[in-house]
């Protein structure tokens, strides 16, 4: 396979799933429509793989330049993924702070005082902004 | 000349009560609020005045509409903040303004993008509330004439403006244009209460929301990006060079821009469901069109950010036409607005205008007040806007990440959403590694749910006869200009590209 082809293989399935699943939508029954529910998703879906199909067949474009550094990528991705999930788990208040000063880490920072420091802050003033002023309800968890 | 001395006592009758020293703090409370609101990602006006709605229940109207404006003008100028800055749109508003707007700023321009963003924001809203108090009625008048065909019709030319918008690579541009859509069918079918592509998954039967795309195409998707590419890619830290206010040769060049944006956004913001996403890409399209330096665009072209900055003020003034005078709303904003009437138990539409006059022509002095004081605040702020780069990248982004999922936590209370919202991060990194531009999707969520219901509304009502596009004037001259937005610039660059 062609570099950059993984892209458009995987989105020409997705868009063959998508348009097997327009197929599938039918008006409910005693319903009445000029138009079916199904219509535009069918005509977005052979949009979609004649589209892919196009950029698939067409002659290469040239070299891409980035580099990516997956690593340090999936790193930060799977750390917010992590947030997400705790974010429920123990609140926002205990969630916020560890992972601003962990994650500002893996984006760079070397300074850890500083990090931990500005994200007790940002943590702190969101909530009182919010939970206090506004009368959100933010995730409660442990302390809530 | 009864008209105009009308006008004056209308006037008169709004400036008493937006003058009024209460009313006028709670200008200046709703347009520092609408700025704050503006730079987080994922909170908007429409989500800050519905949270407010219960808070000003017991307050006079005047006052509270005073407030609801304040933020809906001051939101429209915060978003622009962080797309020039940092290339993260507050806003799906001010996804144009982030392309060139943050060029600019690697360029050192960042106080002139923020300048020429101001500076237009006020000549639009300023020009836009003229408009909206002389022409409101005449315009109201064209716009009833529009069936579903025409609105059709003017969504399929916005998408299609697109295809040019996408630069070089139409096939990327149209295929960004097609995920958008794609994206906005998930959820219930409003005409037949059909579900599509739910898979059985409660928190998508509502539909993807525009905010939760927005935050997750930009916002969480750049953090990725950052994190991916900063060991590996050249990209200095910005610096400001020079000063941080415009130059002569870029004023010439804001100029005609600002008032180009403040016409298209004016009359992009009157047709309901069009709105300030859709005026600013028009007016990036029709600046990339009309300037003599096309190849400029994308890389720091400060119309870029003059135009759709302008196109989206003024298309806040002119969503106001219709909810005003008609009581239908052509915005998020302006619907969350029409539920603020209601409660107060008034009915927009031509009695209003007879019957609270005070209120109508209150909210519209303020307007006024509100550009004025956005002027005075934001001017001198954009030093420290500026400051915000010297803050470490590393510890912005990752509090970026934090507003946002906070930001996509309070829109319904839902960690699914939060979800959702990493998921769309995820697939903005894989798009942008291969040069697809994001901006097209986020249009196409936008317009794809109205462009659907209307063409299906306009052949429910034609009996199922498809020629009603072609057949009715206004729509087939609409649909012609689409033709011409995707066929004549090829043609152009092949008949200017050949070697004579």
């Amino acid at each position: 396979m062609r570099p950059g082809r993984g892209l458009t293989v995987t989105l020409f399935v997705v868009s063959v799933v998508y348009l097997l699943g327009a197929l599938r939508i039918s008006t409910p029954e005693g319903q009445y429509a000029a138009v079916g529910p199904g219509a535009f998703p069918l005509a977005i879906g052979l949009g979609l793989v004649c589209c892919l199909l196009w950029m698939g067949l067409r002659p290469d474009r040239g070299p891409r330049v980035v580099v990516v550094d997956w690593r340090a990528g999936v790193l930060s991705a799977a750390v917010f993924l992590i947030y997400l999930i705790l974010l429920d788990v123990v609140g926002y208040l205990a969630a916020t702070v560890p992972f601003v000063t962990i994650e500002s880490r893996l984006l760079g920072s070397r300074a850890w005082r500083r990090d931990l420091i500005v994200s007790v802050a940002i943590t702190a003033s969101v909530y009182a902004l919010f939970q206090l002023v506004l009368g959100f309800r933010l995730p409660p968890g442990l302390f809530g | 000349m009864g008209a105009l001395g009308q006008l004056g006592d209308h006037l008169t009758v709004g400036f008493g009560a937006a003058l009024v020293p209460l009313n006028l703090l709670f200008g200046a409370i709703g347009v520092t609020m609408g700025t704050a609101i503006g730079v987080l990602p994922g909170i908007g006006p429409a989500l800050t005045i519905s949270l407010l709605l219960p808070l000003t229940f017991g307050m006079d109207p005047v006052g509270a509409f005073i407030l609801f404006g304040g933020i809906y003008y001051g939101a429209m100028y915060g978003g622009s903040t962080t797309s020039i800055l940092v290339r993260m749109p507050g806003e799906a508003s001010s996804v144009m303004t982030a392309v060139d707007g943050f060029q600019m700023t690697q360029k050192g321009r960042g106080g002139a993008a923020l300048a020429t963003a101001a500076v237009g924001s006020f000549i639009a809203g300023t020009f836009a509330t003229v408009m909206l108090m002389l022409a409101a009625p005449v315009l109201v008048e064209l716009a009833l004439g529009f069936g579903p065909a025409e609105y059709a019709a003017l969504m399929v030319l916005a998408l299609t403006a697109l295809g040019g918008l996408a630069g070089g690579d139409v096939a990327k541009g149209l295929l960004a244009v097609l995920l958008g859509l794609a994206l906005g069918t998930v959820g219930i079918d409003v005409q037949t209460g059909q579900a599509r592509f739910t898979f059985g998954v409660l928190g998508l039967l509502g539909g993807l929301n525009v905010v939760t795309v927005t935050v997750g195409l930009f916002a969480v998707g750049e953090v990725f990006w950052y994190a991916a590419t900063r060991q590996t890619s050249s990209a200095e830290r910005a610096q400001i060079n020079g000063s941080v206010w415009l130059t002569r040769a870029e004023w010439r060049r804001s100029a005609p821009a600002w008032f180009r944006g403040t016409v298209i956004g004016f009359f992009t913001g009157i047709l309901p469901g069009a709105g300030a996403t859709v005026a600013s890409f028009l007016a990036y399209d029709a600046e990339r069109r009309v300037s003599p330096m096309p190849d400029e665009f994308g890389r720091g072209a400060i119309e870029g950010v003059a135009g759709p900055e302008a196109a989206n003020n003024a298309s806040a003034g002119g969503s106001l036409v219709p909810l005003l005078a008609l009581g239908i709303p052509g915005s998020g904003t302006t619907a969350v607005m029409l539920a603020a009437f209601q409660m107060y138990g008034l009915q927009p539409g031509p009695l209003l205008f007879a019957q609270e006059s005070r209120l109508v022509w209150g909210l519209i002095a303020s307007l006024y007040i509100s550009n004025v004081l956005l002027l005075v605040l934001n001017l001198p702020l954009i030093r420290v806007w500026v400051r915000l780069l010297q803050v470490p990248s590393s510890l912005l982004f990752a509090a970026v990440l934090a507003f946002a999922t906070l930001g996509i936590y309070t829109l319904n209370n839902s960690v699914f959403d939060v979800f959702v919202v990493y998921a769309l991060g995820v697939v903005a990194f894989f798009l942008r590694k291969h040069s697809v531009p994001l901006a097209p999707v986020v249009l196409g969520v936008v317009l794809g749910p109205l462009l659907e219901q209307q063409f299906r509304r306009a052949v429910a009502i034609s009996g199922g006869d498809l020629s009603v596009f072609v057949t009715r004037p206004v729509s087939a001259a609409i649909l012609l200009c689409a033709l011409a937005a995707v066929t004549v610039p090829p043609v152009v660059r092949y008949v200017t590209s050949r070697p004579r």
